[in-house]
């Protein structure tokens, strides 16, 4: 992540909402400072030891801070984390994420991990079990009717301050076994002397250790090079994977585990089913986290299921998350790193990309209530060229394939004459000659029946097809888009080339954006040059049918809007701007980092707008903390009073909304 | 003697002046080359005599009936001009309207500039000026314009129509692009993408009292497409009746627009490997069937840019079945299900004035173009502690509905947790 101006800005204004501005102040010297000593720190902030003690104590606590004690050195430095601090802006979207697929109570333990920052586990517990008490005891005053309420409030899913979250979870074997779960998923990982450090130290400590070890005479030749590499990768994976040790230690354990992943599934429905005491019990001196590195993925999941829906019907959608979710399930990160995975690769080449999931293992994670039969319209079969769907692409796009040429061509004179009257015979033969193949590979049994059945039933009936077959046509949909969502990679295997996908998810992100502000004549000016590269002006207006006058003023007018940009080529010495050439030109790339910068400055705006309508309202809000109106503020504020303050609510609760929003830019520009 | 001798030879000269014109005229169009020796195997001048051939050709050339011109693979050679236009030629009162008028001539189809007139006779100008005057007088030659230089003043024979070049091809008319010509056509050929390549069904509505606890999505109710089974639409139709098709259950605007109604029409994408999305020929067959266009006539290449436009607009993009590229509209299930016309005459009757009218689905948002950030013309200024800053700004008073204070309170303001 590149820490810009607008970055740091924003980094100091999130912590100064979450934290307030004693960190806050502390975080954005060390962004602008750098790698800072504690008299270092004094000096540039002019705050005595004391308080910048309590300032780095806290944003150690939720991770914000890397320090570094070289050996003999008299003081730490400390640097500051800007990833971190960025996702403070994800919070609520983690939290939404986690309540819609492990369930309220997750989520509340969760939420009280990010209130908490980095927890000891004992200490959850402890504090858990003071809310339990405290739960049972209301509960036993009230007696049922308070249950039930608030277990009513729990299935809204609305935010909730947190005291009333004791039934949540309702004993310390639920936490318990809620945290293993999470720790499963990698949602949580553990917190380890390395964690403190920040990458670039531990590069330098293990690229040491690798030199001492290894090659104590220094790194002579390509070989070596490639070896020394190869250690430190290996060394630096050795170090990511001792925040995995609890998850390690939990899959030990085996059958537990297995049997709670299965029933896990997608949703959280499953909770509250199984017994909680199958779980082993955690080490309470361990000290966890929230893993922002597998919340993304999640999230990019939820962005892509999104992006679906957007282009295709809901149902297709729900069919594409499912199949995200199982094939993502082991992969920890959205984006390789480029040194440790890109070895990891070269060493296994069998693990290389996220793998890929069968139609069968979609079906079993179906839920039932689900049609399948809705969101894609139907044809009559001679109209479908089924050869050309079941397309089987076993490479990732850039690895061209070679195998399925044959295929097309022998279909294709067939498709040329189907135009008008195409005999069904012939597109008979096509679905005999597949339909076998398939069921011949990968053995649905019971279904293979069903599929054929296409065949026999030339009736008006013939469209109720079987549920494999809709998922199918549901998961070829996919594969046959122009944004390639999934990839059929073998008979009934799906997979999905994250990296090209999400180039074509930026590209319409970036799309949206330039339709929105230059309107359709800009993006589609944008686009033409795009498929064809540098374009003379005077080419331009045959290509895109608009009039000179109006597109030379839509071209200057996205110029300055950093979309396009022109290059000035003179046809001869004197370089006479008459006779000069004029080529237009779009980089993508460099589009999509202004955008990034754009964003950046947006948010940071939204919240200054907040503040500058706190200090409006100053009077309102400062009424608002007193003691006697803090809760009951409907009935004791004035009606004035409170009106104003419900609108400046409102605007909070917008404003938030759209920084959430605008990060949904920005982790798609960056981090999916 | 002498006299009797040149009468004779003239007569024999315009004997042999006649032969070879109507032979020539036999051997090839107005644009054919014809050198020496090819007049000369026309077997018209005796013993192939080459000086008499000038001779004759001199004469032809003085006629304005043979044109002479240097060819750089041959050399000198001549095509022939027709009696009719070597009339007008001759029947021009001096050499300079001649020389303007055939370099008129000579410029063809694109036309000529008058300043290149007058730069490639070294005349003064008044003199061009007469000259044209008078040929226009005559009705001999025509201004045209060009449109790839509106600005110059062009010439062209009367008898010819202007060159492609010089007209820009059917997209212009007049020398102006046909903008809206051009949108119409657009929306006609989006259309008819969009109902060839989707799917018309219906759709439970969703929302309502579809509660989503569990999952994440909201999935449509059971059942839904019924309707749609009965009526294949968009697989079966001719190309004709598209434009009088709209009997059907045409929703109204309030059920398409999210009404109460149970279910509204929607379009649906088409099951993958489906080989009918329709391709550029049958667009174009399309176009020209329906006569919409009855005053110039569009070849493929002409519709092949039209939709390639509306590619680039991101309307449609094209699919590859087989061999056969067809195109489909994108995001189907957001397509509007009215067609393009009706909504237009909505129009005309004053319905939908609130929302503008547009091909193909509403562009997709997200937060930086909702914010005002995403469109605001002095982002780049916007700083706090400068003159224009995040505290002091209207557009977001504006969004927040802040505007003005003391009247409207946001309706649904809710209360903090």
């Amino acid at each position: 992540m590149l820490v810009t101006k607008p970055v740091t800005e924003l980094c100091a204004l999130l912590i100064d909402e979450l934290y307030g501005e004693l960190p806050s102040r502390i975080f954005a010297t060390l962004l602008s400072k750098g790698k800072s000593t504690l008299p270092q720190l004094a000096l540039h902030t002019s705050m005595t030891p004391r308080q910048l003690r309590h300032g780095l104590a806290v944003l150690q606590q939720h991770n914000l801070l890397f320090y570094h004690l070289d050996a003999g050195a008299e003081f730490a430095s400390y640097e500051a984390n800007a990833e971190h601090a960025y996702n403070l802006v994800r919070i609520g979207k983690i939290l939404e994420m986690i309540d819609s697929s492990f369930g309220a109570p997750a989520k509340d333990v969760m939420q009280n991990l990010l209130l908490s920052g980095q927890t000891r586990i004992s200490d959850l517990v402890a504090a858990y079990q003071e809310k339990i008490e405290q739960a049972n005891m209301a509960a036993a005053l009230m007696g049922e009717n308070g249950e039930v309420g608030s277990e009513a409030n729990g299935v809204n899913g609305d935010s909730r301050p947190a005291k009333k979250a004791g039934p949540f979870v309702k004993s310390t074997a639920h936490l318990n076994s809620i945290i293993c779960r999470l720790v499963e998923a990698e949602l949580i990982d553990v917190v380890h002397p390395k964690t403190f450090e920040s990458p670039a130290d531990i590069l330098k400590v293990v690229e040491k250790e690798v030199m001492d070890k290894y090659f104590p005479a220094g790194v002579k030749g390509n070989k070596a090079k490639v070896e020394l590499q190869q250690r430190i990768a290996e060394g630096l994976r050795k170090v990511r994977g001792e925040s995995k040790s609890l998850k390690r230690k939990l899959e030990q354990n085996g059958s537990a585990a297995k049997r709670r992943k299965l029933l896990a599934g997608l949703s959280g429905m499953t909770n509250g089913v199984h017994d909680d005491d199958m779980d082993p019990s955690l080490d309470p001196k361990q000290v966890i986290r929230i893993n922002y590195e597998k919340c993304l993925v999640e999230l990019r999941n939820r962005r892509l299921v999104q992006f679906a829906t957007d282009m295709f019907s809901e149902t297709t959608a729900y069919v594409y998350g499912v199949l995200l979710k199982l094939l993502t399930k082991d992969l920890p990160r959205c984006r390789p790193d480029p040194v440790m995975d890109i070895a990891e690769d070269e060493e296994e080449n069998e693990k290389k990309g996220p793998g890929f999931v069968t139609t069968e293992q979609i079906l079993d994670n179906l839920k039932t209530s689900v049609d399948l039969s809705l969101g894609i319209g139907k044809a009559e079969k001679r109209h479908i060229s089924s050869s050309a769907a079941e397309n089987i692409r076993q490479y990732p796009p850039e690895k061209k394939p070679k195998i399925e040429e044959a295929e097309v061509d022998g279909e294709a004179s067939e498709d040329e004459d189907e135009d008008d009257e195409p005999s069904g015979e012939e597109s008979d033969h096509d679905t005999d000659y597949k339909a076998p193949m398939m069921n011949g590979i990968n053995g649905v049994n019971g279904t293979s029946g069903a599929k054929v059945k296409f065949d026999e039933s030339a009736g008006p009936k013939e469209q109720r097809m079987d549920r494999p077959t809709q998922l199918r046509q549901h998961l070829l949909l996919l594969a046959e888009s122009t944004q390639r969502f999934v990839r059929h990679c073998g008979p009934n295997e799906w997979t999905v080339d994250f990296p090209p996908l999400m180039n074509a998810l930026r590209e319409v992100e970036l799309d949206s954006v330039i339709e929105r502000t230059s309107g359709r004549q800009g993006l589609r000016l944008v686009r033409i040059l795009r498929a064809k590269g540098k374009l003379d002006e005077k080419a331009l207006p045959n290509v895109a049918l608009m009039r000179k006058s109006e597109l030379q003023q839509k071209m200057l007018e996205m110029q300055t809007a950093g979309f396009v940009d022109v290059q000035e080529v003179p046809r001869d010495v004197k370089a006479d701007v008459k006779k000069s050439f004029f080529l237009w030109f779009c980089d993508v790339d460099r589009t999509l980092d202004r955008l990034l910068d754009t964003s950046y400055k947006t948010m940071v705006h939204c919240i200054q707008v907040l503040e500058a309508l706190r200090q409006k309202e100053k009077d309102v809000l400062e009424t608002t903390k007193r003691t006697d109106v803090r809760g009951r503020e409907k009935d004791t504020m004035r009606k004035e009073y409170y009106e104003r303050y419900s609108r400046f609510l409102e605007c909070e609760r917008r404003l938030f909304a759209q920084v959430a929003r605008v990060d949904d830019l920005v982790s798609v520009l960056r981090d999916f | 003697m002498a006299a009797n001798g040149i009468a004779d030879d003239s007569a024999k000269l315009q004997i042999l002046k006649d032969a070879l014109y109507d032979e020539i005229r036999q051997h090839g169009s107005e644009t054919r080359l014809f050198g020496q020796q090819d007049l000369l195997d026309l077997n018209i001048i005796p013993r192939n005599d080459v000086t008499l051939l000038v001779r004759v050709i001199q004469a032809l050339t003085d006629d304005k009936l043979l044109v002479g011109t240097t060819n750089h693979h041959a050399g000198l050679a001549w095509r022939w001009r027709s009696r009719e236009e070597a009339k007008k030629y001759t029947s021009l009162p001096n050499d300079e309207t001649v020389m303007v008028y055939s370099i008129i001539d000579e410029a063809g189809a694109d036309g000529i500039w008058n300043r290149t007139i007058k730069n490639r006779l070294n005349m003064h100008e008044a003199v061009v000026k007469n000259c044209i005057k008078y040929l226009e007088q005559k009705g001999y030659i025509a201004s045209m314009k060009n449109v790839e230089h509106p600005n110059k003043k062009m010439y062209i024979k009367a008898t010819l129509r202007p060159s492609e070049r010089a007209t820009g091809g059917p997209w212009f008319t007049e020398g102006e692009l046909d903008t809206a010509f051009i949108s119409e056509l657009e929306s006609i050929v989006f259309e008819y993408i969009k109902t060839k390549s989707a799917y018309r069904g219906s759709q439970a509505q969703p929302g309502g009292a579809a509660s989503s606890s569990g999952g994440a999505i909201k999935v449509p109710k059971k059942g839904a497409i019924s309707s749609g089974e009965a009526t294949p639409r968009g697989t079966k139709r001719a190309a004709t009746d598209i434009s009088t098709d709209d009997a059907s259950p045409a929703p109204t605007l309030n059920t398409s627009r999210g009404g109460n109604a149970k279910s509204r029409a929607v379009f649906l994408p088409m099951p993958a490997g489906y080989n009918q999305y329709p391709t550029v020929a049958e667009i174009a067959k399309f176009i020209h069937d329906t006569g919409i266009t009855n005053n110039t006539t569009l070849g493929e290449a002409d519709i092949q840019q039209l939709v390639d436009v509306l590619t680039y607009d991101g309307l449609i993009e094209p699919v590859r079945v087989g061999r056969r590229r067809g195109y489909r509209v994108t995001r189907a299930m957001k397509q509007d299900t009215v067609p393009f016309h009706k909504r237009q005459k909505e129009r005309e009757a004053g319905i939908g004035l609130d929302q503008p009218l547009v091909v193909g689905a509403e562009p997709l948002s997200n937060g930086l173009t909702e914010a005002p950030c995403g469109r605001c013309p002095v982002f780049e200024l916007c700083e706090e502690g400068g003159p224009v800053s995040p505290s002091n700004c209207v557009y977001f008073l504006q969004w927040l509905d802040l505007e003005d204070v003391p009247a409207a309170v946001a309706p649904n303001v809710a209360l903090p947790p």
